[in-house]
Parts: structure tokens; sequence; C-alpha cells
């Protein structure tokens, strides 16, 4: 356990015996890991699941107290271009490893944020400093990590947690932290937090600044700050036929909560039903609002794709559908 | 290979230089009082003789020019090896020169440092400078602005182009009526170059049947782009060909204005094109396959120009593109944020973008004094979380 005051780093497991849910997971990295070698290895799931944890630990126990130098991490989706993340891993991969296991190893995080121009570019690395270096990518999707990559990983899924999972853990962490927790407070957390174990302690943390007794409805008090509930207001201007003022509201409050587009639009979706429009038209608009959000996994542009969704709430305001 | 009539008859001296006297007195005066002002900008839309007045004065002077053009890189670096030692040294045979930098406007983003260096090589140089460019306002260019002369040269007047074309035809022992002439010079709206081409092409092709009233792709503005687009209704597949602007910027300019016109369906419509022309350019940026960039074009163009169910009249006042400034602004708004949650997230290894996203839970826990020295936050940014 870490001395740090932020819960998520000080009850991060740092052993194969803490963690939890992902068994099966767990059970495979750790005879990887008693072998003393590793392949190169794809962490797919959602946030919150355990994914920068599990290579955390896996360094942490291939090279006991020398793991600092002989780990690099890399976030795909803070550093700008691949020339960055070759010219780091360059570096990182000349010198030879510390202690007794023969390789480095590096982690990069959020992989699916590369293009696929870095992503060939990151095979061809992959490919020149394999006696040096192992690599541990994670990803949310592996649908846009290229096949050359995936096929050189051993691929590892993660599954969002489980209620007793999480649950398990917010104990641990209240115990330690001498909190009081309802026990509404562990369903409502697991329900805000949506099996993201990140967010759940987080939120803990984030509740028991305010007081050592945590209800359910203080967790929801703190969560709905997150929520883009402005949401609402933009949709109201576009029904009432004001699609100026619906996109400058809904830029602003993206820009303002640094909420992405993705977000917005699932809030978008849990809106629609309680809008007062003809059910059929909820029904189009759901059709247009699941196509605008594949088209901005698929890499468009989360703005315009929005404001096209948006016109489309304009029309349904008079009852009509495109 | 037949010489170009542009290059053929291109101005010797000052006298051939024609319906610019003005500019040519100031340019005068400018090398004959050298070191007074050191650089001069000319400024003008693109054909009415910058390089012509400038080839010209060197000529009459008997300077060598020394030429950067925008094809070069234009950063700092570049410009301290190339432009600075050739503002210092003279030249082979110890001639003077002039040193022409075109198009300055086009230092862009990418030169790092092109600007402030060329101001610096303005204040040191040995030789008189000339900088040419369409738009000397741009706000970048405010310091160059403030060390030069500036002209403006205007478009030639049809008279001044007829007569020059009825010159040269004269001279390649054709004859046409003055109709003839005229037709090109109104086509060439004010641009020389373009009537001379235009004018060796059609006496190249005597036997070709050539229609002399088809319009020529001028430089068309941003504004009548957006007219055509968002008043008319067309295919307008080759409307994008016929200006310098990107595809990309013209399609922020849509996407800004648009509601300016459009109303309910036709406004779904038209952003649905929109949102179409966004997809397959998506699909050119992430796959690099510039195939998809003829899909962009026709819901770009046609897609939006036909979601209206007829013309629109009257005159509207278009608007600059808002997103990308406010983006902008935000961003210097948000700047102590962004350092905040990239330290934290560094520290809990995840990305920047996530703890921006879940700020506002993270808030309470980062306000803690222990967390803040954990994380060496600086004064300014612990100022910012406590308020």
């Amino acid at each position: 356990m870490s001395q740090s005051d932020i819960w998520t780093e000080k009850y991060r497991p740092s052993t194969f015996d803490e963690v939890v849910g992902q068994q099966e997971i767990i059970k495979r990295t750790r005879s990887l890991v008693q072998a003393l070698n590793i392949p190169h290895l794809l962490f797919a799931g959602p946030a919150g699941t355990g994914k920068s944890t599990l290579a955390l630990i896996i360094v942490k126990q291939l090279f006991g107290d020398r793991w600092r130098d002989n780990y690099l991490e890399l976030n795909a989706s803070d550093e700008r271009g691949i020339d960055v993340v070759r010219q780091k891993v360059k570096d990182f991969a000349r010198t030879k490893s510390l202690g007794t296991v023969s390789f480095k190893v590096i982690f990069l995080d959020e992989a699916d944020a590369l293009t696929r121009e870095a992503q060939q570019a990151l095979r061809r690395t992959m490919e020149n400093y394999t006696n040096t270096c192992r690599f541990i990518l994670s990803c949310n999707y592996s649908s846009r990590i290229i096949d050359p990559i995936q096929s050189r990983c051993v691929v590892f899924r993660f599954k969002l947690l489980e209620k007793k999972d999480i649950e398990k853990r917010i104990r641990f962490i209240a115990d330690q932290e001498k909190l009081v927790v309802e026990n509404n407070a562990f369903e409502t957390l697991y329900e805000v937090s949506e099996g993201d174990c990140r967010r759940a302690i987080n939120l803990l943390q984030a509740t028991a600044s305010i007081s050592p007794n945590i209800s359910g409805e203080m967790i929801n008090m703190i969560a709905a700050s997150s929520r883009p509930k402005e949401i609402k207001v933009v949709l109201d201007y576009a029904l009432a036929g004001d699609f100026v003022n619906a996109r400058d509201k809904l830029l602003d409050v993206m820009l303002k909560e640094s909420i992405s587009g993705v977000d917005i639009i699932k809030a978008i979706q849990k809106e629609i039903w309680d809008l007062q429009i003809e059910p059929e038209i909820k029904v189009r608009l759901t059709e247009k609002t699941g196509e605008v959000e594949f088209r901005m996994i698929e890499g468009s542009d989360e703005f315009v794709q929005l404001q096209s969704l948006i016109a489309s709430f304009v029309l349904a305001g008079q009852g009509k559908a495109i | 290979m037949t010489t170009s009539f542009v290059e053929k008859y291109r101005p010797k001296d000052y006298k051939e230089i024609v319906g610019q006297a003005k500019a040519v007195e100031i340019i005068k005066k400018f090398l004959e009082e050298f070191p007074k002002k050191k650089a001069l900008v000319l400024y003008c839309p693109a054909g009415t003789g910058k390089t012509s007045i400038v080839l010209a004065a060197a000529k009459e002077n008997n300077y060598e020019i020394m030429e950067l053009n925008s094809s070069d890189l234009r950063n700092r670096q570049k410009l301290e090896e190339t432009l600075k030692p050739a503002s210092e040294q003279k030249s082979l045979f110890k001639k003077s020169k002039i040193i022409l930098m075109d198009e300055v406007d086009g230092v862009t983003g990418t030169d790092i440092g092109g600007i402030p260096e060329l101001v610096r090589v303005i204040q040191t140089t040995r030789f008189p400078i000339i900088m040419t460019c369409n738009d000397v306002w741009q706000s970048k260019l405010s310091p160059v602005r403030e060390k030069s002369i500036i002209i403006e040269l205007k478009p030639l007047d049809l008279g001044t182009i007829v007569s020059v074309l009825a010159q040269v035809a004269e001279k390649e022992n054709v004859k046409k009526d003055s109709q003839f002439f005229k037709q090109i010079a109104i086509k060439s709206q004010g641009d020389l170059r373009a009537a001379l081409n235009d004018l060796q092409s059609y006496l190249s092709g005597e036997d070709i049947f050539v229609d002399i009233t088809e319009k020529r792709d001028v430089e068309d503005t941003i504004f009548n782009i957006l007219r055509k687009i968002l008043k008319e209704r067309g295919d307008f597949l080759n409307l994008f060909d016929t200006t310098s602007m990107s595809i990309d910027e013209i399609f922020l300019w849509l996407e800004e204005n648009i509601p300016k016109e459009y109303k309910n369906e036709a406004l779904a419509k038209a952003y649905y094109a929109l949102g179409n022309a966004d997809r397959f350019r998506g699909r050119v940026y992430s796959n690099q396959s510039w195939r998809f960039l003829v899909y962009q074009n026709v819901f770009q163009s046609a897609g939006i120009s036909y979601a209206k169910p007829y013309a629109f009249s009257g005159f509207t006042k278009y608007e600059r593109p808002k997103r990308v400034l406010k983006i902008w602004m935000h961003n210097q708004k948000t700047e102590k944020k962004k350092t905040i949650a990239k330290k934290y997230a560094k520290f809990v290894h995840c990305s920047t973008k996530r703890i921006m996203r879940d700020f506002s839970i993270l808030l309470p826990i980062l306000q803690k004094t222990e967390v803040q020295k954990q994380l060496r936050m600086g004064e300014e940014e612990i100022a910012f979380l406590n308020n």
C-alpha cells in the first residue's frame, strides 16, 4: 500500500491476490510472471477494470524494488504523435535492463487512441526492440488495434467489474479509512460508476471529504456534479426551434466541463425518452443518435456530428423526422 | 517550347510597367534613400505586377535579386541560415542586391519563429528587402508592417489591359479586333498575367473554336462560395477548385453559416449532408484514403445546396467560423486546469483527458493539502483549485 492521500493510488492492488474480479486473467498472467518471461500483452476492456493495475503488478512482481528502472509508461492519448512515442521508446530501450530479467517493460496505455499509421509504426518498433523490451498495450476496444499488432500480442479481455467485486473493494477501503457506509451507498456507487472501480473509489473519497458517513443520496449528489445536466437545456433550445442557441450552449458545455462527444451522446440518448414528443419520433431520434455515436467512434468530428443531431431535434420539435 | 507571353513581354524597366505609376515612384525613392527604411511590402491581388515591378527595379539599378518564395520552408532556423548571411554579405562580383521575400503571408504556423526572425533581419540588413503578399493586414504581419513601407497595388483597369494585349498581339503579328481584347480583359478581372495567358492560348489554338465568353477561374472569395452553396440550388462540384482556401476551412465556414439561411427541414438536411461530408473526411484522415475526398466534396457542395427546397434570395451577412476561436480561447482559460490534470494523471497512471472529464468529482480530492504537496503543485495551481 502506498503512502498517497489519493485513494485510487493508496489502495491500488500491488499483488495478484489483492485484485478483485478478472480471476481468469489473473491466473494466466501470474503463471507468465512466475516463468520470468512475458510475451507482448494486449489488455482490452472498459475503463476502471484493472488494466493499468495489472500492468503495474506484473512489473512489480518481475523486477521487485527496481521496477521503476525497468518500466516506462506512456499514454497514447496524451502523447502527441507517434514520433514522441518512438523517441521515448527508443531512448528507454537502448539501455539494458537492470537486474535478473533480461527485458524491460513498456506500458502503452490507451493504445487505441493511436492512428492506424502510428500503429503501423509501433508495430515496427515492437519488432525492433523485441529482445530488450516487452510491450503491454491497453485499449478500450481491441477492434481499434490493427491486426498485425494483435497477432503479436497475447490478448486479455477485461470484463466490467461485477457489483460484488466493487462492493468488496469499497468495503475494504471504508474499513481502512474508518468510514460508515450505509447499505444503499454500495448500490448507488455501483450504479453511478457503471462498473468502473476507479470512478467508484474517487466518488467514495470525494463524498468522504464532506462526511465520514456515506449515504446513497450524498454519492448521487456528488456524481450529479459531473453529469452533463445542461444537455437538457441544449435539447430544449433545439425543440423550440432555436438551433443557434442550442449549438452555442452545446459547445459551452463540452468545453467548460471537458465532456467528450461520446458522453454527450450517452446523455442525449437517455434524455430522449423523457422529452415531450411523439414516441415514433423518439424512435427515429434514437436511431439517429446511435448512428452519430457510431460515427464518433469511427473517427468523425464530434461537434459536427452533434450539430447534425441537434438539427434533427429542431425538426422533432415540430413533430417531424428526417 | 515557346516562351510564355508573361515572360517574353515582362517589363524590362520602370517605363514599361503599366498602371502602377505611383508604386514605381515609391519604390524608386525607397531604393534611393535606403537604408532610411529597410524594407517594403507590396500587397495586391494576383497578377497586378508585384514581381514585374521588383524585377524592373533590380534591372534599373543593376542589382541582383535574391529570392525566397513560399516553396522554401521559412522557419526561424531556415531564415537564419539563408536570409541572414545574404543580408550581410555582398554577392559575387560585388553587385548590390535586393532581397525578395515572396508571399510573406504564406509564412505559416509551421514556420516557427519565421516572422520574428524576419523582423530581426530587417533591422540588421545591409540590403533592401522587398516583400510581397496578398493580405498585409493579418495580425501576424503587424511587426513587419511597423518596420516597412507599405504599397498597395490596385488591380489593373480594363483599358490598360486591353492596350497591353493589343501591343503584344501586334508584336506577335496577329490581327484581332478590339472586341476580342476587351473580352479577354473583362474575363481577367484585372489580372494581367491571366489575360496574357488567355491571349496566348487563344492565339496558339487558332483552328480550335474557343469560347471566350467562358468565365475564367478566378479566386472566388469565400463569401461567393457560401452564397452559391447556401443561396442557390446546384451541383457546384468544382466550386472548391476556384479558391485557394482548403476544403476543410470551407467546411468550417459552412458549419458556421448554414443556420443563417436554412431553417427546419432544410436545416436538418443540410447538417445531415455536412455530417456525411465530415464522415468521409474522417475516413480520409484515418486511412489516408484520399479517394474519399470525392465524397466529402459532393456532400459539402451539392449535398448542402440541394438540402433546400428552392433557391433563397436576399442578402445575408455571413460570419467567420467561431468554433476554432472559441476552443482556442477556452484552452487559454483552462491552461491551469490542464497542468493540474496532467500532474495528477501521471501520478494515477491515467490519461489527462480522462482526468479533465472527471475533474469535478476529483476536485475535493485535489483540494487536500497533502495531495497538493504530493503532486508538487505551484502556488497558482493551488490558488486555482481553492477558488
